[in-house]
């Protein structure tokens, strides 16, 4: 009992990472039916961005975040301009071909940078950990999870009582007519690419502090399972996207903890099969292409 | 009386095909015109292109003397033209209120929005009830309610409505145009789209006869209501 408690515990705060991840992800295709493969390098911009910000600017918490934060800002704009915004509103592949072709780029642009192997990222929040009766959390898991609800908190906050988060709904269902209401829709473009990269940058900055490193190609495994969590949860609820993201990090954790930790990063994939098969439009239903 | 808007010789392309070749209009300040003709006439595409919805391939659009042609939608509307789409196009997932938050978007929530809100509750009163519903739960003549009360949220110069009585019962279509009547009386200039031409003549004060992307004939709604030739091809006989 006490193994899977600690288990659950640990898996939630891997999940709440995913699924922030997720969440921007699924943000941008419910927004602008994009799927934007990029999404993942803004995930791995965090984690240079946290890098950065510790080697040459502070090792305070919450200017690392920042730090992290606007690196991935600053690439998330970047490839709205370049590989979404031109292609918005076509046939779902060609911005599908086009971001996929600027992520790649953004790989091998890190790795020219910064070389193949990982950058060591320094610890910057002590190894201490709390008890929980029998359970043990670190603070590192702490600051995970604390993030994760922020996020998730204000994500939800923004798209349901703010006025641009309300044009950003109308943007999703009909952008004619959003336009037709004096919504400028390249605006809103660039505002949900951007909140989706702010998002993945937070994740990459945890995920980079909790492994102390950074690597060019971090993103991709992240990435290709926060993908998961939308095709599985279905895009039209975001809601649905935070929850699967959750249960997909206890999931791993209780695959490795049970079976093997090899079999950990099978389980995603395995699930977006099943769930597939039974639920073409994922568990909580997704918009028309 | 001043000319609101003007359409000069406009050409519009639906894909490859020419939608609309050469239509001119004019729509003076407090009247209601309108675009009637056959489904496939050109009449939507001509309102999207006033609407920088659709490219304009050649000819003007003037607003209050402006050159509008070329401006994004959005820039558009900001000027004062609000638009009522066919087929509603609601934000169906957002609930009434939200709907006519969207409509005054523009103009901002600022001190106005709660009067404003009682003056469009006031024209049609089942809206309030159902303000915390989703407006895709709406019946369909409530829905053409809320499509129009979105646009009087914006408080436009100019209202252009794209088939408002389809799909609706005659005696809702007959109460539809009695409000549509109303707003025109309180000062709102419109152009209208419409299938429905018997009823649209009873209101409108000046018509187009639009056929293929041409425009056929015009002129004022009683003198053609009486015309033998309109009688046939857009009054059914």
């Amino acid at each position: 009992m006490e193994l899977f408690l600690q288990q659950v515990l640990n898996g939630l705060m891997t999940g709440s990472t995913y699924a922030v991840v997720a969440l921007g992800f699924s943000l941008v295709f419910s927004v602008m039916r994009v799927v934007n493969m990029a999404h993942p390098e803004f995930f791995m911009a965090g984690a240079f961005g946290a890098f950065l910000t510790i080697t040459y600017v502070t090792r305070n918490v919450l200017g690392v975040f920042v730090g992290g934060m606007a690196v991935a800002l600053v690439v998330g704009l970047m490839v709205e301009r370049l590989a979404i915004r031109p292609v918005r509103g076509r046939y779902i592949m060609i911005p599908f071909i086009a971001t996929s072709g600027v992520g790649i780029t953004l790989q091998h642009g890190a790795e020219r940078l910064f070389g193949s192997d990982p950058v060591l990222v320094p610890p910057v929040i002590p190894s201490v950990s709390y008890n929980l009766g029998p359970l043990s959390v670190t603070r590192m898991q702490l600051v995970t999870l604390a993030t994760a609800a922020v996020l998730m908190l204000a994500l939800r906050y923004y798209v349901r009582n703010t006025k641009w988060g309300r044009a950003t709904r109308a943007v999703a269902e009909r952008p004619d007519v959003a336009a037709a209401f004096g919504v400028d829709v390249n605006f809103v473009s660039r505002l949900t690419v951007g909140i989706s990269a702010l998002m993945a940058g937070a994740a990459g900055v945890t995920i980079g502090l909790l492994y102390t490193s950074a690597w060019a190609f971090m993103g991709l495994l992240f990435g290709l399972k926060s993908f998961v969590c939308m095709l599985v949860a279905g895009n039209r609820h975001i809601e649905g996207v935070m929850v699967i993201g959750l249960l997909l990090g206890v999931l791993e954790a209780l695959v490795s903890g049970y079976i093997t930790s090899t079999l950990r990063d099978a389980v995603a994939f395995g699930v977006l099969v099943v769930v597939l098969v039974f639920k073409p439009k994922g568990l909580f239903g997704s918009y028309d292409v | 009386m001043s000319i609101l808007l003007r359409v000069t010789d406009l050409e519009v392309m639906y894909g490859p095909v020419p939608a609309v070749a050469g239509v001119g209009l004019e729509v003076p300040e407090g009247e209601i015109r309108a675009i009637l003709g056959a489904n496939g006439a050109g009449k939507s595409s001509t309102i999207k292109a006033i609407l920088g919805l659709l490219k304009t391939r050649a000819g003007t659009v003037e607003f209050q003397g402006r050159p509008i042609h070329g401006l994004p939608t959005h820039r558009i509307h900001q000027l004062g033209i609000a638009w009522v789409p066919e087929g509603r196009q609601l934000f169906s997932t957002l609930t009434v209120h939200e709907n006519l938050e969207m409509g005054a978007f523009a103009r901002g929530n600022g001190a106005r929005f709660p009067a404003k809100l009682d003056e469009v509750f006031a024209l049609f009163p089942q809206l309030r009830e159902r303000q915390a519903q989703v407006a895709g739960s709406l019946s369909g003549g409530e829905q053409q309610m809320l499509a129009i009360a979105r646009a009087l949220m914006a408080e436009p110069r100019l209202l252009l409505m794209d088939e408002p009585s389809l799909g609706l019962a005659p005696k809702v279509v007959r109460r539809l145009f009695e409000q549509i009547q109303e707003i025109n009386a309180r000062g709102l200039s419109i152009l209208m789209v419409e299938q429905n031409a018997r009823q649209a003549l009873k209101i409108a004060h000046y018509a187009y006869l639009l056929e293929v992307g041409r425009l056929m004939g015009e002129g004022p709604a009683r003198e053609l209501e009486a015309s033998e030739d309109v009688k046939r091809v857009y009054l059914g006989g």
